[in-house]
């Protein structure tokens, strides 16, 4: 039988190696990604299926549920917002009469800091500076969460594994690449995102204790090492292109 | 044919100057290392002759993005508000925190999360700083901004960078 990192395409292969995937420890990680046992899943028919050309190929969603979910994530306590400000919803232009297209103090932050990186990548430095001056606005009167804990987040990212399937669904439909593109890292990233909160909620500070935590700044992919990977698990970017998460405030 | 003009990556930069002899404008002649764009002419020769290949020839004009549907946009969005609750939350535990392997892992998945939304915003019709929409999204806020906002900022903005669909 051969088993599949649902994070980062990594084969075990029982015929090849001396301990079969079964007999593992529940502590064994993934070689290349560090993702945990329980984010494997036994290949079902062609390798094929977590390749990243052939999006329609993969597995459902609820198939690939990591196996342990968090004790204490309820899924349906998602983190609610504060008492929303009169700027929470602001009209965008596309369809006025819609609630589709009024977004939130965060998603306009986060549309910013986006276009402040796309001048960055087109070489305008001074517009990428003034989209990133409009995200600190948007961030900064997006209003509190006011049950902000570790079990939200976990359950946050679990009900998120699931809306990649949604908007996989609705992509195909609309034949848009682009969307159906996020879905392929944002997916794995969120996964591995989902795996570490869990088994911080289990393990406690000896998960990060003398260690250190990456994220891909391309990505988003974390990974808990002294050194950060040689190439992004997720999206293949080089060691570089990853930054070390300091302690402090 | 696209109109380019060629850029420079310092990071990728060796000085091996080559393409100070092929430049036939001296557009690649500077002190700061930074090509002067007004005397470029975008042949493009500076960037075949570089040996690291830190020269890349960028376009003046940038093609519209494929147009979004309500359905997916919807499916977008949603998805970028659940990730930038995980974002919030997890600023405002690593912030309270003492613990320091929780400060650090909250501040990654923060930061995971923000580059998540920024992905999905992205496809959902904001993929370009100069496109329609961003145009028009920049436009009503100056009209109606919100209080505190920078209307400056985004006046400057608009200037700066044409529309690319008009």
């Amino acid at each position: 039988m051969r088993y599949i990192c649902m994070i980062c395409g990594y084969v075990y292969d029982d015929a090849k190696e001396k301990v079969p995937f079964e007999s593992l420890p529940a502590s064994w990680k993934c070689p290349l990604c560090g993702a945990a046992k329980s984010d494997f899943k036994p290949e079902e028919t062609p390798v094929s299926k977590l390749s990243d050309k052939d999006n329609s190929q993969e597995v459902p969603a609820s198939k690939m549920k990591p196996v342990s979910q968090p004790a204490n994530a309820n899924p349906a306590s998602a983190p609610t917002k504060a008492s929303t400000p009169p700027t929470a919803q602001i009209d965008t232009p596309a369809d006025k009469d819609s609630d589709l297209k009024k977004l939130s103090p965060d998603q306009l932050s986060a549309l910013c800091s986006n276009l402040a990186r796309g001048c960055e990548k087109q070489y305008k430095p001074e517009e990428a500076g003034l989209f990133r001056e409009l995200a600190d606005y948007f961030a900064s009167v997006t209003p509190a969460i006011d049950d902000a804990s570790v079990e939200n987040i976990a359950a946050l990212l679990w009900s998120d594994i699931d809306n990649y399937s949604g908007l996989r669904a609705a992509a195909d439909e609309a034949s848009d690449r682009g969307a159906a593109r996020v879905c392929v890292w944002g997916e794995r990233v969120t996964r591995m995102l989902s795996s570490l909160v869990i088994r911080y909620l289990n393990e406690g500070e000896a998960l990060l204790a003398d260690t250190n935590i990456w994220v891909c700044t391309v990505c988003g992919f974390v990974f808990i090492g002294d050194e950060a990977p040689e190439l992004c698990p997720v999206c293949k970017v080089p060691a570089w292109k990853f930054e070390k998460i300091e302690g402090g405030k | 044919m696209m109109k380019t003009f060629a850029v420079r990556n310092l990071k990728l930069c060796t000085k091996d100057c080559l393409c100070l002899y092929v430049c036939p404008s001296g557009a690649t002649d500077t002190e700061n290392s930074i090509i002067d764009i007004s005397k470029c002419t975008g042949c493009g020769v500076c960037a075949d002759a570089c040996p690291s290949g830190a020269i890349s020839m960028v376009p003046w004009f940038y093609p519209p993005q494929q147009p979004k549907k309500d359905s997916v946009c919807y499916a977008l969005n949603a998805l970028a508000q659940s990730k930038l609750d995980a974002e919030k939350s997890a600023l405002q535990i690593s912030a309270s925190t003492d613990k320091d392997g929780l400060a650090r892992l909250m501040k990654a998945v923060a930061k995971s999360e923000r580059l998540i939304a920024e992905d999905i915003m992205r496809e959902a019709g904001y993929m370009l700083p100069q496109s329609h929409n961003t145009h028009v999204l920049l436009e009503s806020l100056i009209k109606n901004p919100p209080e505190g906002f920078p209307v400056e900022a985004a006046e400057k903005l608009l200037a700066m960078l044409p529309d690319n669909e008009l």
